[in-house]
């Protein structure tokens, strides 16, 4: 289904995320790696710091030793050697303490080495102090001589206890400007990432909110717009039905509900529970086509009826398709509409239809017969008034032969208008076949039944190039003989005929109070002659059935001839028009449609 | 001109007509020998019968009772024996469909009725005068299309 | 399967005629124009046995002598109209020469038999050619109406329908509607 818009942002926002949420990962790793250099540096600066203790320890233990010494020395109080005696413990306490700290450092170790030495030496030199300090065993000489060597010793001690501290001050200070550069990197790195990560947040947060803009949006447009069919629905008489076909669920639409005479969710629409509401009689062929549907994929126009609950019938028409949606699930969409007045305005109109058949073939039938048959008794009229012979006539008195010859008038006169009547009703009756006729032909024929008066009044015909047109033949032909024959029959006394027959093409919107528009083209073909013309006045009337402009004395005639005319244009859905000058001539126009 | 009369056969229901019929042909020059028949089945009657001498012309009217003019036409242009016979419908009407579909069925001429005797007179004589010619003159019968008004 | 065939009345005359002559052991020679001349007499019952034979066919032996002569006249006429340059002919002159007879007698003698003119009658065997050709229907009417010496197709119509009662094209519309009704 392709009217659910696709909203890409969900790909991207996840890609998104998953960034952010793998710099946040990096950060914090970076986080913890800080941390860690931070208790690594402290260690390490507490490393070089006891490092220093032990070394002042021991500096302070070897001082110890030697004020005792003097102490000593000078007193010969035993109280003085106590701290001597501790310092000798103290001194290798704090020595195997340095020996562990300076594990890792064999330069540190090989000092230490040296110191221990001169350590060692010191506490010979104490010794010998002691000893030659020692009332039984004085010597002054040795005595001084240990005394200052002890005092070179103390300061080559100190010498290399300094020497080892800076080495770890040293050693201190470079791995803590190591640690310096780091964590001056760090933070910046930190910042700037985060502040990444941040931004990806952020564009992430509009995109989503965005979205959720446009589902807003959607969601409106979507709601107005079932808000619409279902109210279109309910004016337009029809309803919808989905079948979800994966999972046989049928939804119906609320106008459903009501079409079928129940108030809308009144239950759960069910496959087979729809026949329940079909009419017996349509009951097979509303389940054959729901056969058909899952076969075709659609369902063409279904007529059935209906049975409501209240047992009225009404007419249902129903369609339905197959559609797939992006996901692939198959959903078929049906349509119902309520046709049942169409229906029977639809029969109501059939029937009247056939009435007014029926009743316009009893018309045509009357007419015809009654045309048909009152033809035989007048020709007996005439007949045997023809056998009246000139012999028999001779023999009868002036009056009789006057009343024979009256009725002779009479039946010719009933002749010509049963004839026309005839005419008239065939126009109608004949079925209207309608043939691709060149009507120049038809123009030819026309004139040749008309041979004999053309002659007679030395008439003139002439026709420009008539169009092959879509026309019943005999009709037409009928049309020209009754035009040209009353062209030739009003003709002006002592002036022979021109009758001109003009033909051109022209379009419906030229004439629109006369036309039909819903034909763009049409033939107009005009009959002018110079005959005595009527009374532009009667320019309507002359076409209306049995009207006549003069007597029938004057001019013979029924007032049919034009009523066929224009009944024979009726039936070629064009028109015919008149016009005329009095004395001057007449136009007849025919419009033809092409 | 011919030796023997020409046997004309007339299938009309009406009293009238026949009797203007008969008059005419004996009006006119031409030795003829006329026979009347009432209605369509005594008409085919008529012609089944082996005794019967087949007529030169048959002069049929549309209209009439038991059978009508055109059933007959048909029935005798399907019939071997009598497809060759000229005929002539002899009828009152004078609708263009009905005069082409009698020809179109196999009718050689076709005669409006007249309402004047003398115009009777000169139809009957052309006809005949005509099936002369085409008798004598060895023209295709298949052809012979004549309509007198 | 439908068939159209083409026939020379002429060649089939002359050969039942030839097979009839035959069949009476009689000897002739044909003269043209539907003559023959038998070498000996025959006697009354042989020409009655003659005529019996030829009778069936629609011959007959002509008798007299004008009725010799109007027979030549038409079947000259015939000739002069289905033959196919006959506008090189004006039919007075062909008739008086083939004939060997003025104009005016062969006329008068035509319509003293027949009781119609010569003009009828190549008339109608004008119309008659035209129909022919009309079912054969491989020329048009302008076509056929110049082959006939006609000055116009309306010329041609006018005399149809003079002498059939029906325009040219009403009868070719009722000959295809015929056959038709064969099918």
């Amino acid at each position: 289904m392709k009217w659910i818009p696709n909203f890409n942002s969900s790909n991207s926002l996840r890609v998104i995320f998953v960034i952010a949420v793998f710099i946040l990962l990096f950060l914090s790793s970076i986080a913890y790696k800080h941390n860690q250099d931070l208790n690594e540096s402290s260690k390490l600066v507490m490393h070089t710091y006891e490092i220093n203790i032990q070394l002042e320890r021991l500096m302070s233990a070897i001082k110890d030793a030697e004020t005792g010494q003097r102490g000593y020395i000078i007193t010969r109080n035993a109280r003085f050697l106590t701290p001597y005696i501790y310092s000798r413990d103290k001194v290798n306490t704090s020595f195997i303490r340095l020996k562990k700290l300076t594990a890792d450092n064999p330069v540190q170790q090989q000092n230490l080495q040296n110191l221990f030495k001169l350590i060692i030496q010191r506490f010979v030199s104490f010794e010998n102090c002691l000893k030659y300090s020692d009332p039984k065993t004085y010597d002054k000489r040795k005595l001084d001589n240990h005394m200052f060597g002890g005092r070179i010793l103390m300061e080559n001690i100190r010498f290399k206890v300094d020497e080892m501290n800076d080495i770890e001050k040293k050693y201190l200070s470079s791995r803590l400007k190591i640690y310096d550069a780091e964590i001056s990197l760090s933070p910046l790195f930190s910042i700037s990432l985060f502040l990444v990560a941040l931004c990806f947040i952020l564009l992430a947060y509009r995109q989503i909110s965005r979205d959720i803009e446009r589902l807003k949006v959607f969601n409106k447009k979507l709601l107005i717009s079932s808000g619409l069919i279902a109210e279109s629905e309910a004016i337009g008489k029809f309803s919808t039905w989905q079948w979800d076909l994966d999972s046989q669920k049928i939804d119906y639409s609320d106008n459903q509900f009501r079409l079928l005479g129940f108030e809308p969710n009144a239950f759960v629409p069910e496959k087979e529970t729809f026949l329940d509401f079909v009419h017996p009689d349509d009951k097979e062929t509303v389940s054959k086509s729901m056969e058909g549907i899952l076969q075709n994929k659609q369902l063409p126009f279904v007529y059935y009826k209906i049975m409501l609950p209240s047992h009225e019938v009404r007419y249902f028409k129903t369609t339905g398709k197959l559609l797939t949606d992006q996901q692939g699930s198959k959903i078929l969409l049906g349509i119902n509409f309520d046709i049942t007045d169409e229906h029977l305005l639809n029969i109501e109109l059939q029937e009247r239809n056939k009435e007014l058949e029926k009743s316009n073939k009893e018309l045509a039938s009357f007419n015809h017969v009654a045309s048909h048959d009152l033809q035989e008794p007048l020709r007996k009229i005439q007949t045997f008034i023809s056998r009246v012979s000139d012999a028999d006539k001779a023999v009868m008195s002036q009056s009789a032969r006057d009343y024979i010859a009256k009725i002779e008038v009479s039946a010719k006169r009933m002749r010509v208008l049963i004839d026309d009547l005839l005419l008239f009703s065939r126009t109608n009756t004949t079925k209207k076949e309608f043939i691709k006729s060149n009507l120049n032909e038809l123009l030819e024929n026309a004139e040749t039944e008309l041979t004999e008066i053309i002659d007679e009044k030395k008439a003139v015909i002439t026709a420009s190039k008539l169009p092959k047109l879509s026309v019943i033949p005999y009709q037409i032909e009928q049309l020209f003989i009754n035009l040209i024959g009353n062209s030739l029959k009003y003709s002006q006394p002592d002036i022979a005929p021109q009758i001109t027959i003009e033909s051109e093409k022209v379009l419906s919107a030229d004439y629109p109070d006369l036309l039909e528009q819903d034909v763009k083209k049409f033939h107009k073909i005009t009959f002018t002659d110079n005959g005595m013309g009527f009374d532009p006045q009667f320019k309507e009337t002359i076409f209306v059935l049995f009207q006549r402009l003069h007597s029938k004395t004057d001019y013979p005639g029924t007032g049919i001839g034009l009523a066929i005319c224009k009944k024979i244009v009726d039936n070629h859905k064009g028109h015919i028009i008149a016009d005329s000058t009095l004395n001057k001539g007449s136009v007849f126009t025919v419009f033809l449609p092409d | 001109m011919q030796k023997n009369a020409l046997y004309i056969l007339l299938a009309d229901d009406d009293e009238d007509d026949r009797l203007f019929f008969k008059d005419a042909f004996e009006e006119i020059k031409i030795q003829t020998n006329v026979d009347f028949v009432h209605d369509g089945m005594q008409l085919m009657d008529h012609l089944h019968d082996p005794e019967n001498k087949l007529p030169d012309i048959l002069f049929l009217d549309l209209n009439m009772p038991k059978k009508t003019g055109k059933e007959c036409l048909i029935e005798i242009k399907k019939t071997e024996r009598l497809k060759n016979i000229i005929i002539a419908i002899y009828s009152t009407s004078s609708s263009e469909e009905d005069i082409e579909d009698t020809f179109i069925q196999g009718a050689n001429i076709y005669i409006k009725k007249p309402s004047d005797f003398n115009t009777l007179k000169k139809i009957i004589n052309e006809v005949v005068t005509v099936n002369w010619h085409y008798h004598t003159s060895g023209l295709n019968r298949d052809n012979f299309l004549l309509r007198l008004k | 399967m439908k068939l159209f065939i083409k026939f020379d009345i002429n060649t089939i005359c002359s050969l039942y005629l030839k097979q009839n002559l035959e069949q009476q052991n009689i000897n002739f020679t044909t003269l043209g124009f539907g003559e023959i001349e038998i070498a000996d007499n025959l006697d009354a019952d042989a020409l009655e046995t003659l005529k019996n034979n030829l009778s069936p066919c629609g011959f007959e032996i002509v008798e007299n002598q004008k009725s010799v002569l109007v027979q030549k006249i038409k079947d000259a006429i015939i000739e002069l109209v289905f033959m196919d340059d006959s506008n090189n002919y004006k039919s007075s002159v062909f008739l008086a020469e083939k004939l060997n007879h003025s104009y005016g007698y062969l006329s008068n003698v035509f319509s003293e038999v027949t009781y119609s003119s010569i003009e009828n009658f190549i008339i109608l065997q004008k119309i008659e050619r035209a129909k022919q050709l009309i079912i054969i229907n491989e020329m048009s009417l302008t076509e056929i109406a110049f082959l006939l010496n006609y000055s116009s197709v309306a010329h041609l119509s006018t005399q149809f329908k003079n002498t059939t009662g029906i325009t040219p094209s009403a009868f070719q519309r009722i000959i295809k509607k015929r056959r038709e009704n064969l099918k």
